[in-house]
């Protein structure tokens, strides 16, 4: 994907860079809101993360001034303020996702490559499906292997979250916050509880595990 | 009206000003009743003494040159004096009394029923000249004194001597009508001016309240209103203004230096981890990656109580109070229990949740589940294994929506269950347990944020090694719809 980066700190920006450039990303990067919201409009990106505090143009009004001007790509903002209300902010001027600083870059490219996706057209489904495991969208059923998976129905919403993201890291955050509605860090490791439900319903009789730990980082279900 | 009476009756000025009419009541009574004396009283003792001294006249007379000098000074008297007389004994009836109308107020004058009263007697009776000529000549009252006159061994006669004291009666009443009539007046105007009084002072004084009220909850921007008269409540809330303009302040300097510490601090600490987590991934499946995924997890640690503190001194300044809105705490509820059953289960612990439908509170969803699940995790982290853990919602016996959680672990002892409230507060049982000491900091603010109770206690207080833990929180009545 095509990805801008506006961020002022040049430090912070660099690393995003290299790490998504190892992630296989193509990165620009605009240190100030003017430029950044010019850069936007002249190139069609695939993404755009967007800083909130920024010189010379406020984050959220690059935001509006891209969507005012009917420019629909998707948008992550990062952000230093971490409370609902300015969550809410964020999206309700257009951005498609929101991620507090400070942020794991685990979590950053989880998220860009969630909503880069959005753009495919292949957005409404009935069915998903990776390997042996399918999924059922309109039923509600779930079948490895063509054998039938009992689940309950946050279960359910949990593997339908993996799914969509499927071959791509889904951090314990996005979970929360998808699954859940949750915008709030737990001290435990009360997801991990529930994945690990989650497994033994579709992993545990079978010889090929999908549902994946990925280390510092959350879950990825793959083949 | 009874509730509004005594509502005004509770105010201190309509108190203070009532007590100043009733005191000017009392006074106005006094002066009245020395004017009544004045007036009244001593003029019916002159009628008296005069009467005494008539009396005493006449029996000197009779001592002196028998009974027709009484008779003829009687008769005299009668005809020259605006006196009442009357002189009787078996033989004669002299004086003017026996030509009029006369009943005493309580019943026959003693003299005319034929009654020989050999003591004085002083009576008061009415009398009515049917011969007068002036317009009110009945029912006069008068006042006398019946007594004999004496013989050396015997009464010679009954003499009555009165006088006419309707003039005086009159003059009486009018100072008794008067006293009655200014002090309910005076009364009255006293009530009304305590009530304006009152009622523009509490005015006042309400406008005050509301401004604690809402500067308490937040808006801080709220000023009191002025009427630049200068006057003591005027230059109350002038004062009150300055010291609102000064924390407005402070609170927003403090604000702006917590955000730009936010910033400044967060971008950094960022970098080292993003720094420390690609470094981990560089060297997955070395024993490095061990090293630097714990140290990116520390980084993370750090921010997250870093975030912490954040969270609780907004919360405790009270912005954003308008944020909450009507919400069912069973659905608040029962997501958390779904999440948290798993890893109570996998805790070996019983979890039990009871959520009634039914109850509407005005709540933060976010803010609240955060705090419950504060709670939650601390229960399911103290509780030892085959523990219970219960999440309840219930409505208490004062019609009170309190959410509670109880489960029978170590508790907390009750000199600490305030102290556990405050920032970075761990107890020594706990310091063993990961956890940066604002769980319950959190809570508590939180609950505060929403002008609710967090209440401590035991559950079962003979259980000295498992006393348990019930830690609830209380929502104030008008946050609950």
């Amino acid at each position: 994907m095509r990805i801008l980066v506006i961020e002022d700190d040049k430090v912070a920006a660099e690393y995003v860079r290299k790490g998504l450039m190892e992630a296989g990303h193509v990165i620009d990067i605009a240190n100030d809101g003017d430029l950044g919201l010019e850069m936007a409009q002249a190139t069609d990106y695939d993404v755009l993360v967007i800083d909130r505090m920024l010189p010379k143009m406020n984050g959220l009004d690059v935001l509006k001034g891209l969507r005012a001007s009917k420019d629909t790509t998707p948008v992550l903002i990062l952000s230093a303020l971490g409370e609902v209300d300015h969550r809410v902010e964020g999206l309700r001027a257009g951005g498609d996702d929101y991620l507090v600083k400070p942020y794991s870059f685990t979590e950053l490219l989880a998220r860009i490559e969630a909503i880069g996706r959005r753009n495919d057209p292949s957005g409404v489904v009935a069915n998903l499906k990776i390997g042996e495991l399918e999924m059922n969208l309109l039923s509600r059923t779930v079948k490895r292997n063509g054998k039938k998976i009992l689940l309950q129905p946050r279960e359910f919403r949990l593997l339908e979250c993996l799914m969509r993201n499927s071959g791509r890291v889904v951090t314990r955050t996005m979970l929360l916050e998808k699954v859940w509605d949750y915008h709030f860090d737990p001290q435990t490791n009360v997801i991990d509880v529930h994945i690990s439900r989650l497994r033994a319903k579709i992993d545990k009789d079978f010889a090929v595990p999908l549902l994946h730990t990925v280390r510092g980082a959350g879950y990825c279900l793959q083949e | 009206m009874i509730t509004n009476f005594s509502k005004i009756y509770k105010n201190t000025l309509f108190r203070y000003s009532l007590l100043g009419a009733l005191l000017f009541v009392l006074s106005l009574m006094i002066v009245a009743v020395s004017v009544y004396y004045a007036t009244v009283t001593s003029e019916l003792n002159r009628v008296d003494k005069l009467v005494e001294t008539e009396h005493s006249e006449i029996q000197k007379i009779y001592d002196e040159n028998g009974f027709q000098a009484v008779e003829r000074e009687v008769t005299l008297r009668t005809a020259s004096s605006e006196g009442l007389y009357g002189l009787v004994n078996k033989r004669v009836a002299i004086g003017n009394l026996f030509f009029q109308e006369v009943t005493k107020e309580d019943g026959e004058l003693p003299l005319l029923t034929g009654l020989e009263p050999n003591e004085f007697n002083k009576v008061a009776f009415l009398y009515s000249n049917p011969h007068s000529e002036e317009n009110d000549f009945k029912d006069r009252r008068a006042r006398a004194l019946v007594g004999p006159i004496r013989t050396e061994n015997g009464i010679a006669a009954i003499l009555v001597v009165g006088r006419d004291v309707e003039g005086t009666m009159r003059t009486g009443l009018k100072v008794r009508n008067a006293i009655f009539i200014s002090s309910h007046i005076a009364l009255i105007l006293g009530l009304i001016s305590s009530w304006f009084l009152s009622k523009r002072f509490t005015r006042r004084v309400d406008a005050f309240n509301k401004l604690a009220d809402d500067v308490r909850l937040g808006n801080l921007e709220r000023r009191a209103p002025r009427n630049y008269s200068h006057d003591e409540m005027d230059m109350l809330a002038e004062h009150l203004n300055g010291m609102l303009d000064h924390i407005e302040r402070l609170m927003k300097s403090m604000k702006y230096a917590g955000d730009s510490v936010a910033h400044d601090l967060r971008t950094p600490l960022t970098r080292l981890r993003t720094r420390l987590e690609s470094a981990a991934i560089k060297r997955e499946n070395t024993e490095d990656a061990e090293v630097f995924f714990s140290a990116a997890e520390d980084a993370n640690g750090l921010l997250k109580t870093f975030d912490s503190i954040l969270r609780i001194s907004r919360l405790e300044t009270g912005e954003k109070r308008e944020l909450l809105i009507n919400i069912d705490p069973k659905t608040l509820l029962d997501d958390l229990a779904d999440l948290y059953e798993p890893s109570c289960e996998s805790a070996g612990l019983e979890f039990i949740a009871i959520t009634p439908k039914g109850h509407i509170i005005k709540a933060d969803r976010g803010l609240m589940s955060q705090a419950v699940s504060n709670l939650i995790e601390n229960a399911i982290k103290y509780t030892p294994k085959g523990g219970k853990v219960k999440l309840e919602l219930l409505k208490t016996s004062k019609g009170l929506v309190e959410i509670s959680i109880c489960d029978n672990g170590p508790g907390i002892p009750l000199a600490d269950r305030e102290r556990v409230k405050s920032r970075f507060v761990r107890l020594d049982k706990s310091r063993t347990q990961p956890g940066n000491g604002l769980g319950l900091s959190l809570v508590d603010a939180v609950a505060h944020f929403h002008n609710a109770d967090f209440i401590l206690s035991s559950i079962d207080n003979h259980n000295t090694k498992r006393p348990g833990l019930r830690a609830a929180i209380i929502f104030p009545k008008k946050n609950i719809k």
